[in-house]
């Protein structure tokens, strides 16, 4: 349907897209994300025949754009621009009706089959009802459903939206987003989506181009394209991306900046003992710092060991599901001894991991700082009837810090360990 | 609004006719609306059969060589001028705009000016605030061209930068000679007291050619009120139909303004009255506006030079007095 082959364009004298080719058939849904500059709206308003190319073709149903005239194109591709201004006072549906101009001639007025399509748009985008409403007096997310309306009224098989909704609330962007699935699923509109929002196109678009620099730098599937590699590559940050186990679709979630983190390294090294969660704020926390943290022990697929791998931190795991071993705990008290400061995080035990414990209660023996969160009292996770509960009075009368919470903690750490401290 | 656009003309194509009547009749002398009826009937063909005496001749010189010529100026100065200005804020998509906005006004006035004191004549003047009014929107549209596109902001600018310089200049024209400036002050507050038929027939071919070819835009018009991308989405050759709309608004304001000199805000408050009573719907706003444009120009004329007669006002007065308070009560609202 639209066939994109080798386009260079240039704005002045800048290059701002180099040799992008890419094709959009019959019920596509593309999403086209990158950083801000990245040329996501110049590459829109170029293939819809804006731009003029300084290389390369762009094919809209195997004729070249620049051939078609303004009329031809538009009867083709619809634009649901970022924000629209009206300033003068047309009501709802006129707005919607001027959809029908590329298919009017001079004077002719709008016929009966004009008016059955421009009820239709309008009927399912919700804003029948406020056909007679003066465009200038209707909410921002009112007047974006008018405009999908007009460029449904258009009658295309393409639909481009740049950026539709990042000027909406959450509840009108999810709308008017599912009214665009369903139209995509339903009427096979082949849909070009341009957003920053990467969450937006990984639960929507089935196809994404990543663009960075004007070049395309990863193009295909949304599961092949959204990979954490590729996010860090391009947008310089470290992300999350994971399947929603409720939407079943990806998930992005940025987790931190990743240039220049090195120069504010500190050489202090802190162990975390935590698991199902326990440790995964503090834990990134203490890195956004610039501390040396490691980890242990939790099993693996726990939550916190996910972080920790995410954070490339030296973790020590154990089999999932199963008590910690000999080995483990030499491991993580090997790790203990290189630290300066143990935190306990507000971990539940079992008797899977009662070693941790053991652990601690072993670290402070040979004097090291031990630092427990004790906001949920003992008792309320004891799950080894009373052993736990045993060995924290121990900790508490060997000299260990107890402390409310998290942030605590961090004052705490950030206090004892800083180079002018006299402790 | 477009399903009564019909009923809406057809009303005020009948006031248009009754102003036309009561302004013939009303003045230093008053003339009898039936004497002017039967004096116009007669001077047409095949109805003339109708009339069976001879009309009386005391008026004919006041009517034909006086008034009618003056008033037909002066609607079609008016009608000119209200469908300049809705072109002009279609164009720029702001309600404040008016004709003069891309400096067409200055631009006249000092080639009347330079006409005035170096050149004085019945038709140099005119001519030469023409074709400088024209050369304005020229050159302001050359300063705002990047490649083939214009943007309508830097038009804007362009417009008032322009419009200052020429002012400037015509100020200084104004200041150094000092005998002549008294006709130039006349000039440029407006007015149909020069009205004649050589006025009349200068004026007519672009005016009456200017307002059909813009309605002719009308569809064009309301579609870029959504933006400029968004009219080439819609099929719309934008640069285009910019170039040409800002063509004949100029062409319209140029000689509306060479016959008549400045006068302000009709162009500015009768688009503005219009979409209230019509909604801004072009292809109803054109011809209405340049039908209200034309009737408040004749009563605003008919009230200058009846209102301290025989000594007559510039028309400007009276439409600047109307126009400011309205205008006021518009920015207010």
């Amino acid at each position: 349907m639209l066939k994109v082959k080798r386009i260079n364009c240039c704005l002045g004298k800048n290059l701002i897209l180099k040799d992008i080719s890419f094709q959009l058939i019959k019920g596509d849904f593309l999403g086209i994300a990158g950083p801000n500059g990245s040329g996501k709206t110049t590459l829109l308003r170029t293939i819809s025949g804006i731009l003029p190319l300084t290389k390369g073709k762009v094919y809209l149903e195997r004729k070249d754009i620049g051939k078609i005239d303004k009329k031809g194109i538009a009867k083709k591709i619809a634009m649901v621009p970022q924000n629209t201004f009206i300033n003068f006072p047309f009501t709802a549906k006129e707005v919607v009706t001027m959809g029908r101009t590329p298919y009017l001639h001079r004077f002719e007025r709008e016929r009966k089959k004009d008016l059955k399509k421009v009820k239709e748009s309008m009927l399912i985008t919700k804003t029948w009802e406020l056909r007679d409403k003066k465009i200038t007096e209707i909410s921002g997310g009112e007047l974006q459903r008018v405009v999908i309306a007009q460029a449904l009224a258009q009658d295309t098989e393409l639909l481009f939206l740049d950026e539709p909704t990042s000027h909406l609330d959450i509840n009108h962007e999810l709308e008017i987003l599912s009214l665009i699935t369903r139209l995509n699923r339903e009427h096979l509109l082949a849909v070009i989506l341009v957003t920053h929002n990467l969450n937006l196109v990984a639960r929507y678009c089935k196809k994404l181009i990543l663009l960075k620099e004007g070049k395309i730098y990863a193009q295909g599937e949304v599961e092949d394209v959204l990979t954490s590699e590729n996010i860090k590559n391009v947008y310089h940050i470290k992300a999350l991306v994971k399947k929603h186990p409720l939407t079943g679709s990806i998930y992005t979630l940025p987790l931190c900046f990743d240039g220049k983190k090195e120069n504010i390294r500190k050489k202090e090294r802190i162990h975390l003992i935590c698991g199902g969660g326990s440790g995964s704020t503090l834990m990134r926390e203490l890195w956004d710092r610039g501390y040396e943290v490691s980890v242990g022990v939790i099993n693996v697929f726990d939550a916190d060991f996910e972080t920790a791998t995410l954070l490339n931190l030296p973790v020590v795991g154990e089999a999932p599901f199963s008590p910690i071993t000999d080995e483990s705990y030499r491991k993580n008290l090997r790790m203990i001894r290189d630290s300066e400061v143990t935190i306990l995080a507000e971990v539940p035990f079992g008797k899977g991991n009662l070693l941790n414990l053991k652990t601690v209660k072993q670290a402070l023996k040979e004097r090291i700082k031990v630092v427990v969160i004790n906001k949920t009292p003992i008792q309320e996770r004891d799950y080894t009837k009373g052993e736990a509960m045993q060995i924290f009075e121990d900790l508490k009368r060997d000299g260990a810090v107890f402390v409310k919470n998290e942030a605590e903690a961090l004052s705490l750490i950030e206090k004892t360990l800083s180079p002018d401290s006299v402790i | 609004m477009l399903k009564q656009r019909n009923k809406v003309i057809g009303f005020l194509l009948l006031i248009g006719i009754i102003t036309f009547c009561v302004s013939l009749s009303i003045g230093s002398v008053s003339v009898p609306v039936r004497d002017i009826l039967k004096m116009i009937i007669y001077r047409l063909p095949f109805l003339n059969n109708w009339i069976k005496n001879e009309p009386a001749q005391k008026y004919e010189l006041i009517i034909l060589s006086l008034r009618l010529p003056r008033i037909l100026l002066a609607m079609l100065v008016g009608s000119g001028l209200a469908t300049a200005g809705a072109t002009m804020q279609g164009l720029f998509r702001n309600s404040l705009a008016s004709p003069y906005v891309v400096g067409v006004s200055s631009g006249s006035s000092f080639g009347a000016a330079l006409a005035i004191l170096f050149l004085p004549g019945i038709f140099s003047v005119p001519l030469s605030a023409f074709s400088t009014g024209l050369i304005t929107i020229f050159l302001v549209y050359r300063i705002s061209q990047r490649g083939t596109r214009v943007s309508i902001e830097t038009l804007l600018l362009a417009g008032i930068a322009v419009g200052l310089f020429f002012s400037a200049i015509t100020s200084l024209l104004m200041y150094v000679s000092a005998q002549s400036a008294h006709y130039l002050v006349f000039w440029m507050m407006g007015g149909f007291g020069g009205g004649n038929w050589r006025n009349v027939i200068a004026s007519a071919p672009f005016i009456g050619f200017g307002i059909p070819a813009i309605y002719y835009f009308s569809r064009e018009l309301n579609v870029m009120q959504l933006g400029e991308e968004s009219a080439i989405h819609l099929g719309v050759e934008i640069e285009k139909i910019k170039k040409i709309l800002l063509i004949l608004s100029s062409l319209i304001t140029a000689s509306a303004v060479a016959v008549s000199g400045v006068i302000g805000f009709v162009g500015l408050i009768i688009p503005h009255i219009t979409r209230i009573i019509v909604g801004p719907d072009h292809r109803i706003l054109i011809p209405v506006s340049a039908l209200i444009g034309g009737i408040f120009l004749i009563w605003c004329d008919s009230l200058a030079r009846t209102i301290i007669a025989p000594v007559e006002l510039p028309v400007g007065i009276i439409t600047a007095c109307f126009g400011a308070p309205f205008f006021i009560y518009l920015l207010k609202r």
